[in-house]
């Protein structure tokens, strides 16, 4: 065949499969695929949990997980794996380990180790003051350890680079800027790369090819929806607010005994309006996790106000006698100023839904006490049905409610989460990264059953995620948080295509699959930088944004900015 | 190009070893409540109502003597276990009352005296003091602390368990998430956290007992028999009550540990 002829007299791509089959016991995990990776080029396989990603870099690698087996054949060149999560050993000093790493692989001692392991971090962006080789992974920041490992990699040389979930768990903006460095480096050095991840994990930026690891075939991706699933209805009027919430927590009293504090939100306004789906966008550090918290009260914030209906929840919410009144006959009062009536209104959905359960009682226990205490009007010998109904709505059957929380799985129990927030016929849905703990597919049902629900109930929804697309797809609104303050809001459509704070543009770009413009690591909550706290990362920053907060300032009607350059091009 | 693999040593993964405490926990269940009931039924292998001890038959006087221990190590430890959980909810009540200073004090005192020889204080009590009650609560106090500092371990886990929030959000009172969430969650950690009592007590009664300071040798005691059969070089005498005193901690041991995996998330 002429074919076989032109690729006989090629040199041999580093990866070569042929028609490589991979079983489970009787479960087909990839059928004959045939794959081929040249020399610099970046491959990003996506797949769901549990698609056989991990066993697919495993054969190629050829070490195949346990009882996992292989027929085809599979070519590879010297090739280095980065197992899932990284598999440093916590405890032992990251030199000592890069150095066996890269001595084992090109026998050099620890002091040319490191001096390639230097050049290597050279090239992942890490600034020399934050190498810290004599500390353990454990004591290193999750970014850093990923960025170790990526250089460790890179001093190694391998001729092809096989990452399983690389940076997973990272923030988007620091992950894709690390990812884009790894596959700077690929190609410029003429290595194979093929990372594999889950399809939310943003792989399919850097890489010149996608393949998607759906029902044991290597296909292209399917896009994602980007349009939200109906038209949106215009929003009523403002029926939630929050005035100058702020949320510190008390730390161990300083040197001289004097009352410490940390502030992690510092005075956020924000209206929710009916049938108003807004998004929180931030990623971690930002607090909008403990926004979302103080607009439920739980716990109710320590400065500014929550209004619900004209109500203050706050005051509702804290007992006559003590701010905290745990444990005793103080908080029985069924419906203390309002604030039952209000919790019937607003209801949360977790980030972790399976731990939103208690594991000591069925969900229909559960629920039957929820409608018990929200939904008094509604017969004892009522709730069974409402329970049923409120369990087909989020996508469960009713035989459900007889069911363990332990018995559930990741999704089914984020679904059951659903099912409980609208039991009580709320208002207003607040949700904390709802979909975080499930991967692709489940996800995206989880999603299109929330905004079903929310628009078959016309519900005000509140959404915190650091996914900026998702978030903002079937969003009206947007708001990006920064280190617990507002950097930018606007209006969906706005922030999806101009937005005009760094922040907002690098979460963007990130979603995008591409670079963020934003260097270095996010700063931990503790050592926050004196001015705006982007600016050791921003690409526009200069003298003056180290003197001062940039304050919200409205550039259009509805949207408002806080960056003291926001109109300076990100160029100049 | 060189052949590359993964080196074999910088990359160990702990093995995860889920309810591998199960099976053991159930075994120590069942030796030690066989070998309770065999000292429950010794009485009938000694002929007759008086057993001189020194002459009867070495393994019954050894079952004879485990009814001592046995017994006195289960009140101890219901005293070691109660004290020690009493303990830990005293720190989470002040936690919430008063603030977490009160409750952090608490609970670092137990964790302090976790690490003391209280051992050393029932031997001290058994010479001293006459009545086994008194020596009974002195060896529960030894026990108390690491009670309280795993007891309270698994309580403010709990107190900041999901779904509380949930059940707040629900609407529902403090005090009715408390006796419908709270109470029915913390009812297994506790009893595995009391659970941590017996082998301790057990312990220092028969160490106490050894040295000849501990149970009256009217009640019979392992720690006693053994240490008697040393001090009169008898291997006859020694090896029955030793042995079955080994067993017994062993069982406590595997009761304690099999208990608090349970407990723990797989
Ligand atoms: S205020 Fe300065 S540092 Fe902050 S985002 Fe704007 S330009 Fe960047």
């Amino acid at each position: 065949m002429t074919d076989a002829s032109v690729l006989g007299a090629t040199k041999p791509a580093p990866v070569e499969t042929e028609a490589l089959t991979l079983m489970l016991g009787d479960r087909v995990l990839l059928d004959r695929a045939t794959l081929r990776v040249e020399r610099g080029q970046v491959l990003a396989i996506t797949g769901g949990a549990g698609s056989g990603k991990t066993a697919l870099l495993g054969a190629l690698a050829g070490r195949l997980p346990a009882g996992v087996d292989m027929a085809g054949s599979a070519r590879i060149d010297g090739h280095l794996l980065i197992a899932q999560g990284g598999r440093l050993a916590p405890r032992r000093p990251l030199a000592l380990q890069v150095a066996e790493v890269v001595g084992h692989h090109l026998g050099l001692d620890l002091r040319s180790s490191l001096r390639r392991m230097a050049d290597g971090l050279d090239r992942m962006g890490v600034p020399a003051a934050a190498r810290r080789f004599d500390l353990p992974p454990e004591q290193l920041p999750e970014q850093l350890r990923w960025a170790c490992l990526f250089a460790m990699a890179v001093a190694v040389g391998p001729a092809v680079l096989l990452a399983d979930a690389p940076a997973a768990g990272l923030d988007p903006t620091v992950r894709l800027r690390l990812l884009h460095r790894l596959a700077d480096w690929a190609r410029a050095d003429g290595v194979a790369l093929v990372l594999a991840g889950r399809p939310e994990d943003g792989l399919a930026g850097p890489a010149d090819r996608v393949l998607a690891l759906r029902r044991a075939r290597l296909l292209p991706p399917s896009p994602a929806r980007t349009e939200p699933l109906a038209p949106l209805e215009q929003p009523g009027a403002a029926r939630l607010h929050a005035r100058g919430v702020g949320m510190s927590y008390p730390l161990a009293p300083g040197p001289r005994g004097e009352a410490r504090s940390l502030a992690v939100l510092h005075g956020i306004d924000l209206d929710v309006r009916t049938g108003e789906t807004l998004a929180l966008l931030g990623e971690t550090g930002s607090a909008k996790a403990t926004l979302a918290r103080s607009l439920l009260c739980l716990p109710p914030p320590t400065a500014g106000a929550v209004v619900w209906m004209g109500r203050d929840l706050m005051a509702a919410s804290a007992p006559p006698a003590a701010a905290d009144g745990r444990g005793d006959g103080r908080g029985d009062d069924p419906d203390r100023g309002g604030l039952r009536r209000a919790r019937r209104d607003l209801q949360p959905l977790f980030p972790d839904p399976a731990a939103s359960f208690d594991p000591a009682m069925t969900l229909g226990a559960q629920f039957g006490l929820v409608l018990e205490s929200l939904r008094p009007d509604i017969a004892a010998d009522r709730r069974d049905h409402r329970i049923d109904e409120a369990l087909e709505e989020a996508g469960l059957r009713p035989e459900a409610a007889l069911r363990w929380p332990s018995a559930l799985s990741v999704a089914e129990a984020a679904h059951a989460g659903l099912a409980r927030a609208i039991l009580s016929e709320p208002r207003v849905l607040i949700a904390d990264e709802p979909a975080s703990s499930l991967s692709a597919e489940e996800r995206e049902t989880f999603l299109d059953t929330l905004m079903a629900v929310r628009d078959r109930r016309r519900l005000s929804l509140v959404l915190a995620t650091e996914r900026y697309d998702e978030g903002l797809r079937d969003a009206h609104r947007g708001v990006v948080m920064l280190a617990g303050r507002v950097v930018e809001s606007a209006d969906a459509g706005t922030l999806r295509t101009a937005p005009l704070h760094p922040y907002s543009r690098a979460m963007l770009a990130a979603a995008q699959g591409e670079r963020p413009a934003l260097e270095g690591d996010a700063p931990s909550a503790f050592a926050q930088p004196a001015g705006c706290p982007l600016r050791r990362r921003c690409p526009l920053a200069r003298e003056f944004c180290a003197q001062a907060v940039p304050t919200l300032e409205e550039v259009a009607p509805g949207h408002h900015v806080a960056c003291h350059y926001w109109d300076t091009p990100t160029d100049g | 190009m060189a052949e590359y693999d993964q080196p074999p040593l910088s990359h160990p993964v702990p093995p995860d070893t889920p309810r591998a405490g199960f099976a053991r926990g159930l075994s120590g269940a069942a030796i030690l409540a066989a070998l309770a009931l065999a000292c429950a039924a010794a009485p009938l292998m000694a002929d007759g109502s008086a057993v001189h001890r020194l002459d009867a038959d070495p393994v019954a006087a050894a079952l004879l003597d485990g009814r001592g221990s046995l017994s006195f190590a289960l009140l101890a430890a219901v005293l070691g276990g109660l004290l020690g959980i009493g303990w830990a909810l005293l720190a989470g009540m002040l936690g919430t009352l008063t603030g977490s200073r009160a409750e952090r004090r608490t609970i670092a005192a137990a964790q302090r005296m976790a690490g003391w020889p209280l051992a050393l204080l029932v031997p001290l009590a058994g010479g001293l003091m006459g009545p086994v009650w008194l020596l009974a609560l002195v060896t529960a106090l030894t026990a108390a602390p690491a009670v309280a500092t795993l007891a309270h371990a698994e309580l403010s886990g709990l107190m900041r368990a999901e779904f509380l929030t949930a059940a707040r959000a629900a609407g529902l009172a403090e005090g009715e998430v408390v006796r419908r969430h709270l109470i029915p969650n913390l009812a297994r950690p506790l009893l595995a956290a009391g659970v941590l009592a017996l082998p301790r007590v057990l312990a220092a009664e028969s160490f106490a007992s050894l040295l000849g300071l501990g149970l009256p040798p009217a009640l019979g005691s392992w720690g006693a028999s053994v240490g008697l059969a040393a001090r009169l070089g008898d291997p006859v005498a020694f090896v029955p009550p030793a042995l079955l005193l080994a067993l017994a901690l062993w069982a406590a041991c595997a009761i304690a540990d099999g208990m608090a995996a349970g407990q723990r998330k797989p």
